[in-house]
């Protein structure tokens, strides 16, 4: 099966429209129970807008990003749209990309993540996958390893922050209302990240 | 003179502060209301917010109104999305959408600068009702 | 700098629609406006300000206007207060 930019987005809505209970049900423990119901109402929007045709990866998730932004309705809907809009930005005219390409484009989407939601590690937040994701990557360039083997790295450790944000308290957004009540679940923004950096990974191998 | 944006999760929010607001500041005063989402659900969308200010502004700057959660992150992602020389001149006022909106609206109605009109906006955190 | 006087005629004193209509005519002239009534003083171009005096049908309000169209002000201001604010 040849790989696509279409068929890489077309199994990320699949499973944000599998996971929709989920990760409604992560948020209604300690938000207001709406993110995979956000996130599902703006993939099935994103699906819509693209065809086989779309191979330029930075247009894409350009568009996807403000995509997004119009149709999440949630804070997801600005943080997630931003950080694709980001990604994008780092991979313009870009038909495919080496682990290295890949880890600039996620960390300029966490860099926007942290422009729009003024967070850093440790709050538990999507942030706390994505920062060591992308420390993962980072050390994976180092050494050598291959895009799947670099990305499966990153999903381990995207997994590992979803542990670590079971642990801590939420100091920003709806959850951090909850103070130590939130302690003991997972953040659903870090766990809708990591669903996706999986699926991805998926997708390369198979 | 300086332009409002009204941004609520609610579309009816929106156009309802806004038709109160304007009939206070009369039909000169240019008021967006940049509510809810395209597709008429609640929620706040950036695209919306960032046409909406383009449509406010008229070189004198924009005050963006906002009720909760979202619409301030939305806002600020609306921000990166308008020309830069726009976005310089646009601010988000930390205060009650609806007072906020008519102390607003009618200190921009008289020809005030966009810092007056800020801190008209939030002088209604402080007003007391009763 | 001028001062007069007026007592409010319309039913529901200077309620958010009134005081909208002082500050629009103080906000068309140069000369600063300044509204007492009782113990509370308001600067006539600001809405809230205006709308915190709480001024009843039948309370006195003080204007005083200073600046160099203050007598242009006056006369305006004497219109639209002697009207009851265009309203009953």
């Amino acid at each position: 099966m040849s790989k696509t930019l279409f068929g890489m987005i077309q199994a990320l809505q699949e499973t944000i429209s599998s996971q929709e209970a989920f990760l409604t049900e992560l948020d209604g423990a300690i938000g207001d129970a709406d993110h995979g119901i956000n996130m599902n109402r703006g993939f099935e929007a994103v699906i819509t807008k693209f065809t086989e045709e779309d191979t330029d990866i930075g247009a894409s998730l350009k568009k996807l990003g403000m995509t997004l932004l119009s149709t999440v309705g949630g804070a997801s809907g600005p943080l997630y749209g931003t950080a694709f809009m980001r990604a994008g930005a780092e991979a313009q005219g870009k038909e495919t990309l080496t682990l290295e390409e890949a880890e600039v484009m996620l960390a300029a989407a966490i860099k926007g993540i942290q422009d729009r939601g003024k967070a850093v590690k440790g709050e538990k937040t999507m942030l706390d996958a994505m920062m060591p994701a992308q420390d993962a990557l980072k050390q994976a360039v180092a050494e050598g390893l291959s895009v799947v083997e670099g990305l499966e790295k990153a999903c381990a450790a995207a997994n590992e922050g979803i542990e670590f944000t079971k642990t801590i308290r939420a100091t920003k957004g709806r959850a951090s209302y909850l103070g130590d009540r939130s302690i003991g679940h997972q953040d659903p923004g870090a766990t809708s990240f990591t669903l996706m950096l999986e699926t991805a990974t998926k997708y390369l191998k198979a | 003179m300086v332009g409002i944006v009204i941004v609520s999760h609610s579309e009816q929010i929106a156009e309802g502060i806004k038709t109160l607001a304007g009939q206070m500041a009369g039909a000169n005063q240019k008021i967006i209301a940049a509510g809810g989402m395209t597709d008429g659900s609640i929620g706040t969308d950036a695209i919306r917010i960032s046409e909406a200010v383009a449509a406010a502004d008229s070189g004198d700057g924009v005050l963006v109104l906002v009720d909760l959660g979202s619409a301030i992150i939305s806002t600020e992602t609306a921000f990166e999305l308008i020309e830069p020389e726009v976005a310089a001149r646009v601010v988000i006022a930390d205060a009650p959408i609806v007072e906020g909106a008519i102390s607003a609206a009618v200190q921009a109605s008289i020809g005030a600068t966009l810092a007056e009109v800020k801190a008209a906006a939030e002088m209604a955190k402080a007003m007391q009702k009763l | 700098m001028i001062q007069k006087s007026y007592t409010l005629g319309n039913k529901l004193g200077i309620h958010a629609r009134p005081a909208a209509e002082l500050v629009k005519l103080a906000g068309a002239y140069e000369s600063k406006v300044t509204i007492v009534a009782g113990e509370k003083r308001a600067d006539a171009k600001s809405l809230l300000m205006v709308m915190s005096l709480g001024a009843k049908m039948g309370q006195t309000i003080e204007l005083t206007i200073d600046g160099p169209d203050e007598a242009d002000a006056m006369q305006a201001f004497d219109t639209l207060i002697g009207n009851n604010f265009n309203e009953a």
